[in-house]
């Protein structure tokens, strides 16, 4: 019985394919087509691994053993009721729907509720935060961009399809692709090797190449003139991506501020009294300066080199003070890479339940955000929570060791398809769903898209999917909360209320002021 | 079989041209009905002032732009939180409150109808996935269509009836209600950082101007037979000077045929109505616009009342922010494109009475509403959150019904505003049934909800009942208690159910319902493999995952609409 | 006058913002027993935490014992009094305090002073990340006040610092008065990268080293001296410079010359 299915979102990086032509023969995908290679290893091989979890189980002296959902589900919501303050993490690899019953259940239990983006692009997040962001669609960018930024990211490996589907190498309405004269570039060097060893063996050594490494260390190449997309790379090394760049610069690592911050200046005319910036000649930066300010429509699209090196939300600041500037003289815009498939899912479905995008408590019986304070990374090493559940996420073979070591101190519940490192170290696994390929629902975009992903298989017999289990643990959540109802009186929690945040009213105030004066 | 009866209660049904009648009201299922059995729950509303629930024909509560607004402002929502009660979600404010609080605090105020104005059509799915997450309300949005691409060809190449079978199709599979136009070829212009400026500017690329996007829509808007007219941003938004072109789009609208339901819907009038040639000799143009408004029957406006206070701005007007941010004195700006449809832009914003702009910004809305006579034609709002938040409501409700309110915030305000404000030459004060007109008889008729705003047997049981005895409280002059009550009604009544009680949500099962017009053309829009082709360049997600499916809404309401073409 | 002991070792974080002499005065140790914090999700009062004594000294107002480690919001909102913290203290320590004084023997967490509109925090231990910054979104932080801190402090501290004084006798973390406006640092030793980052205004003064400073910094002049507030001279001399151009700031670096000779380069643009 073989069946294609077209249209297949794919459910791996921020970029979401929406093309997918999948080929299901005996419930189980044998061939695609339009994928990455990233896409094919998961969506043909990775998911029937071997480490598939089929049944739930709970750690007993020491060993996992196979139990009921029932009571699986029991033991996970006297762990989370039992606990002070229980963390509730992962959620970047989950359906919208599963969000949202787990900022319910975060809510129920007054626990702290945190997804991957604290370790992703939760600075860029943050820096929104403090300056905005100017965005748009990738749609926007594949119609008009004529000048393309790949800052600190490496899409060429870490989303394959992103120059194809949306930037250089895709037709606009307004801008056409570069492939062509890529291909041309690339076999003018296969060419030039060739010509290269050609003289090595005659006269015994190589003549001067025809056309300058496109790095920083030289000045941008004459390509920086020609007619339609341009595409430059900044990263610390050369990458796959950066071959594909009319320029390249090569930042010194953790400079990457410096450099934003002496382009702002360049950009407003200023002048400068060092010559070189992060390892790069100011005078080469002015030529990039001018390219950003002379395009159309320009864009920066930045990665994990940008959010996670020294200054962390401070860099996308800056970077997007930048990109406010350039919007006084042209059109530009910005965007982060989001990693995981869903990982943007996550920050809207948190923010318009509770107003922030992660990094929440509900401890004190109403949304509580601080990145620092309530982020998965800083509450573990500070030993701050009592109890851990862990969903569509694996901070076991990710997270530094201190914090892992404090997870272990406290009861862990893990809800993971396969029996990746985390699930390995659970009190209570739960198995689940692949979403995407076993379980439809919706994700959003690295541009905050929001597309359906489709189901193409059965699920293996038994096995729910996040939004059901999630559903089941808070169902047994409320049992047990019901049975210990809070006993506050009304003054008592008037009193409580007293402590709370309140709206200040300062306008009327300096109102009456100036009527005084 | 529920059965509720609202006994002795002042009633002010304008649709149904009751004006503070005692009488009963009997419910039945979620309907108004003659009677009810004895066995029926009864509200005793002896001195209070019973109302159809309340309508907002234009509010920002849901879909990426908002949620992008409550993303970058954490500092609106930590001086504003509500707390989980046994009843209740919990969340946060101020601005721009979290879902739950929106329906809670709507409901809080008798507000049981809500529109979201303003829904990128690729986005779609994210506004319905907030939607559902607003309870106690009825709700419905519209998607923003006057710069997409499909309708700039289309009206380009004057084919209005091809352009009207794709608003129908976008209607449909974005499972929206009207069509909203924001700044008519000015976001396309904003593509490549331009805007227009005059509706006679020619959009770049297009070969077409404003005034033929308002107009062609318009048309189409009265081919589809939708209930609603086009709801439009206009050209200039937010600029000194920008009367007159509101005054030529108003004027280019006469060319639309008129057969007594308005063609157009004017919205945030009070961004609309500015003279004077810069910030510097900023001037109300109020005389001018209601002038020709009173002369007029063609259109319909809402206020867009500005409140002191600390708020968020947001619109598709993605040019407009910008050059709100330019004038200085803001942390953070938010530009948002949508592909081959719209932008946006947001900007956290504080109104200041001190400041000689914002305090005779405040002015300008309310010498509109009181200037425009026919309250048929004006309703209330605050283009939440752009003038203020929509929990203010009450204030700008007792600026309306009294001028010693008016006069109370006016003496605050800046000396050089207070020069140029007309309020004090202005002595109407509204009653409750013109209030009533305002918040939710003419809302639900502009909007073509014949079951919304009225208390008539078949009506849905949207009432709000109020802590005010019309015949003991003079509400002009106290105009604090009233406005009190405004705040806290004392029963909000949803399809029949109680649902907030002495201001306090009593009720969490009731969802509220999400409706969306099914536009059956005779020879619908043809999907065929050029459109799909035209798809595939247009937009960067297929043809098969742009719909909102069925199951994105979580208690739909289909409203059929048979259309002329 | 009233002395608060730990019962035990806090293991998860404890929301304590009623521990305020403001909040205290005129209540019986009954009273204080029954005021409402909270230990991770549970809803306690004082008394379940802390042992509560009262004598006869009038100062200081509040003596803390034992663990308060992870109690957060000690002084918060405070306008009056003092409050000694005797060993170490949680986070968000003294937010939006207007006055009185605070002193902790030991070190203070993260977020203390932020908002803050006068009075005076003294450690005498390290500050944690954020010391006198705003909340997350928020474009002006501490207004006014002294915080002194003994040890070091760590990053993004004195952000958009709007008034008051930080001095700080250990090193400091990156971004030391990120985006300032107004008011006045003072470093006694090594200061981490980018320094007065985005500064508008307001000085920063490091008696210590410095690597570098940012490329939108341009110098502006040697002076041999600096004044720190009314009753303070620093003596140097020191390079000064300008920024952040990229903010068009007018912000003051003020560096030792004898301790950063890598910046003397710039000595030719004088």
């Amino acid at each position: 019985m073989t069946s294609e299915v077209k249209s297949v979102v794919c459910p791996i990086c921020g970029c979401l394919c929406d093309d997918l032509e999948v080929t299901v023969e005996n419930n189980e995908i044998v061939k695609m087509k339009n994928g990455c290679s990233v896409c094919e290893a998961k969506m043909v091989h990775g998911y029937k691994s071997e480490e598939r979890i089929l049944k739930p189980m709970i750690r007993k002296d020491g060993e996992l053993v196979p139990v009921s959902m029932d009571e699986a589900v029991k033991k996970a919501a006297k762990i989370l009721t039992d606990a002070k303050y229980p963390l509730l993490f992962g959620w970047s690899s989950s359906t919208s729907e599963a969000q949202r019953i787990g900022v319910e259940l975060a809510e129920e239990l007054g626990s702290a509720l945190d997804n991957c983006c604290s370790v992703c692009h939760g600075p860029s997040v943050m820096a929104t935060q403090e300056i905005g962001i100017p965005a748009s669609t990738l749609g926007q960018i594949r119609h008009r961009a004529d000048l393309i930024v790949y800052w600190a990211c490496n899409p060429w490996t870490s989303h394959p399809r992103h120059l194809e589907r949306y930037t250089s190498f895709t037709d606009g309405r307004f801008e056409k692709s570069e492939w062509k004269s890529y291909m041309q570039k690339m076999k003018g060097d296969a060419s030039m090797k060739k010509v290269q060893a050609a003289s090595k063996r005659i006269i015994g050594s190589t003549i001067p190449a025809m056309r300058p490494d496109a790095c920083a260390l030289n000045a941008p190449p004459q390509t920086m003139q020609k007619e339609g997309r341009k595409l430059i790379v900044v990263d610390v090394r050369k990458t796959m991506t950066a071959d594909a760049a009319d320029y390249f610069i090569q930042v010194q690592p953790n400079k990457d501020y410096e450099i934003i911050e002496a382009l702002r200046c360049l950009v407003g005319d200023q002048e400068l009294d060092v010559d070189t910036v992060g390892g790069v000649k100011v005078e080469y930066l002015k030529d990039v300066a001018d390219a950003m300010v002379n395009c159309e429509f320009g864009v920066i699209f930045f990665g994990l080199g940008l959010t996670q090196s020294a200054g962390r939300f401070r860099n996308i600041e800056n970077a997007i003070a930048l990109t406010r500037d350039l919007n006084r003289k042209t059109k530009f815009v910005i965007s982060p890479m989001r990693g995981h498939f869903n990982v943007t899912g996550a920050n809207v479905v948190f923010a318009w339940s509770t107003g922030y995008p992660y990094a929440l408590d509900f401890s004190q019986g109403y949304p509580q955000y601080n990145p620092g304070e309530f982020t998965t990374i800083d509450l573990l090493r500070r030993g701050d929570n009592d109890a851990t559940l862990v969903i569509s996420a694996d901070p076991g073979a990710h997270f530094p060791k201190a914090a892992v070591q404090n997870m272990m101190k406290h009861p862990l519940i893990t809800i993971n398809p396969d029996m990746n490192a985390i699930s390995r170290l659970g009190d209570v696994v739960f198995p689940t769903q692949w979403c995407g390929i076993e379980c439809e629902g919706t994700a959003y975009r690295m541009d905050h898209v929001p597309i359906m992903l489709r189901k193409v298989v059965e699920p293996p017999k038994g096995i729910l999917n996040d939004e059901e289990l999630l559903k089941r643990i808070l169902a047994e959540v409320r049992v047990i909360k019901g049975k210990n109802p809070d006993t506050e009186t009304k003054a008592e929690v008037k009193e409580r209320n007293k402590l709370a945040p309140r709206i200040e009213i300062k306008q009327r105030k300096k109102a009456k002021k100036v009527e005084v004066a | 079989m529920t059965e509720l009866l609202i006994k002795n209660g002042f009633v002010f049904d304008p649709i149904n041209k009751i004006n503070g009648e005692k009488m009963d009201i009997a419910i039945k299922d979620g309907k108004i009905v003659h009677k009810v059995s004895g066995k029926a729950q009864v509200v005793d509303a002896s001195g209070l002032t019973v109302m159809p629930g309340g309508v907002d024909i234009h509010t920002h509560i849901a879909g990426g732009e908002v949620n992008t607004g409550r993303i970058i402002r954490p500092d609106d929502h930590v001086k504003d939180v509500e707390r989980k009660t046994a009843m209740t979600r919990c969340g946060t404010g101020y601005s721009i409150p979290s879902t739950f609080t929106t329906g809670y605090r709507y409901s809080r105020m008798g507000y049981t109808t809500v529109m979201n104005p303003s829904m990128a059509p690729l986005e779609a799915k994210h506004t319905h996935e907030e939607l559902n997450d607003i309870p106690l309300l009825d709700k419905a949005t519209y998607p923003l269509i006057g710069d997409w691409w499909f309708v700039l060809e289309n009206l380009a190449k004057g084919d209005i009836v091809e352009c009207a079978k794709h608003v129908a199709w976008m209607l449909d599979i974005t499972k929206g209600y009207a069509i909203k136009i924001v700044n008519p070829g000015g976001l396309e212009s904003w593509g490549f950082g331009h805007n227009v400026h005059s509706i006679d500017d020619q959009v770049p690329n297009f070969c077409i101007t404003p005034r033929e996007i308002v107009t062609g829509l318009a048309r189409v808007n009265a081919l589809l037979n939708l209930p609603h007219s086009i709801h439009l941003h206009t050209n200039n938004l937010g600029l000194p000077g920008n009367y007159t072109t509101t005054l030529d789009t108003m004027k280019a609208l006469e060319s639309v045929p008129y057969n007594g339901k308005p063609v157009c819907h004017i919205t945030h009038l009070q961004f609309a109505s500015f003279a004077g040639d810069g910030w510097a000799h900023f001037q109300s143009a109020s005389e001018e616009i209601s002038s020709y408004i009173n002369a007029h029957n063609h259109l319909t406006f809402d206020m867009g009342q500005v409140i002191f206070t600390d708020t968020t701005t947001m619109t598709a007007d993605g040019p407009f922010e910008f050059s709100l941010y330019e004038l200085g004195g803001h942390n953070k700006w938010v530009n948002s494109d949508v592909e081959t449809e719209t932008s946006g832009g947001i900007i956290p914003f504080h109104y200041k009475k001190n400041s000689p702009v914002n305090a005779l910004q405040w002015s300008i809305g309310l010498e509109l509403a009181l200037l425009i006579k026919d309250p048929w034609k004006m309703f209330m709002t605050t283009d939440h959150p752009n003038g203020g938040p929509f929990f203010a409501y009450p204030r700008v409700l007792a600026w309306l019904y009294s001028k010693k309110a008016r006069e109370a915030t006016l003496k605050h305000c800046n000396k050089k505003a207070q020069k140029k404000s007309l309020l004090p030459t202005i002595d109407r004060e509204m009653t409750l049934y013109e209030i009533a007109i305002m918040t939710r008889a003419g809302q639900a008729k502009a909007l073509g909800l014949p079951n919304k705003g009225q208390l008539g047997v078949g009506a849905d049981a949207d009432v709000a009942i109020f802590n005010i005895n019309p015949e003991t409280m003079d509400i002009a002059q106290q105009f604090k208690a009233a406005r009190k009550a405004f705040k806290h009604a004392a029963y909000t009544i949803k399809d029949g159910k109680v649902v907030v009680k002495d201001g306090e949500v009593v009720n969490n099962t009731t969802p509220g319902r999400t409706m969306w017009l099914d536009v059956q053309t005779k020879d619908p829009c043809v999907i065929d493999e050029e459109m799909r082709r035209k798809f595939k360049q247009y937009w960067t997600i297929e043809y098969d995952n742009y719909p909102v499916f069925d199951h994105y809404l979580r208690v739909p309401e289909k409203l059929t609409v048979k259309a002329s073409v | 006058m009233i002395i608060l002991i730990s019962k035990r070792k806090f293991d998860v974080p404890v929301q304590a913002a009623c521990i305020s002499p403001d909040v205290f005065k005129g209540k019986t140790t009954a009273e204080i027993a029954n005021m409402p914090v909270t230990e991770g999700n549970r809803n306690l009062k004082l008394g379940d935490l802390f042992e509560i004594q009262e004598d006869n000294l009038e100062t200081p107002y509040i003596t803390i014992n034992g663990d308060a480690g992870k109690v957060k919001r000690i002084g918060s909102n405070m306008k009056t009094g003092e409050i000694v913290v005797n060993g170490d203290c949680g986070m968000h320590t003294g937010e939006k305090m207007a006055g009185g004084k605070i002193t902790v023997n030991g070190n203070i967490g993260g977020w203390s002073g932020n908002d803050m509109k006068g009075g005076l925090i003294e450690v005498h231990g390290d500050a944690g990340d954020y010391l006198a910054s705003p909340y997350r979104g928020t474009a002006t932080g501490m207004k006014g006040g002294v915080i002194i801190v003994d040890g070091k402090v760590g990053s993004d501290s004195g952000c958009y610092l709007h008034g008051g004084v930080l001095k700080i006798k250990g090193g400091a973390g990156r971004f030391l008065g990120y985006h300032m406006s107004d008011g006045v640092i003072l470093v006694d030793k090594e200061v981490d990268v980018r320094p007065g980052a985005c500064m508008t205004g307001g000085k920063i003064v490091i008696t210590g080293t410095v690597e570098e400073v940012m490329p939108s910094f341009t110098i502006d002049s040697v002076k041999p001296k600096v004044k720190i507030d009314d009753t303070t001279n620093v003596a140097g001399p020191f390079y000064v410079f300008l920024g952040d151009l990229a903010e068009h700031g007018t912000g003051k670096i003020f560096v030792n010359k004898a301790c950063n000779p890598q910046m003397k380069f710039y000595e030719k643009y004088l």
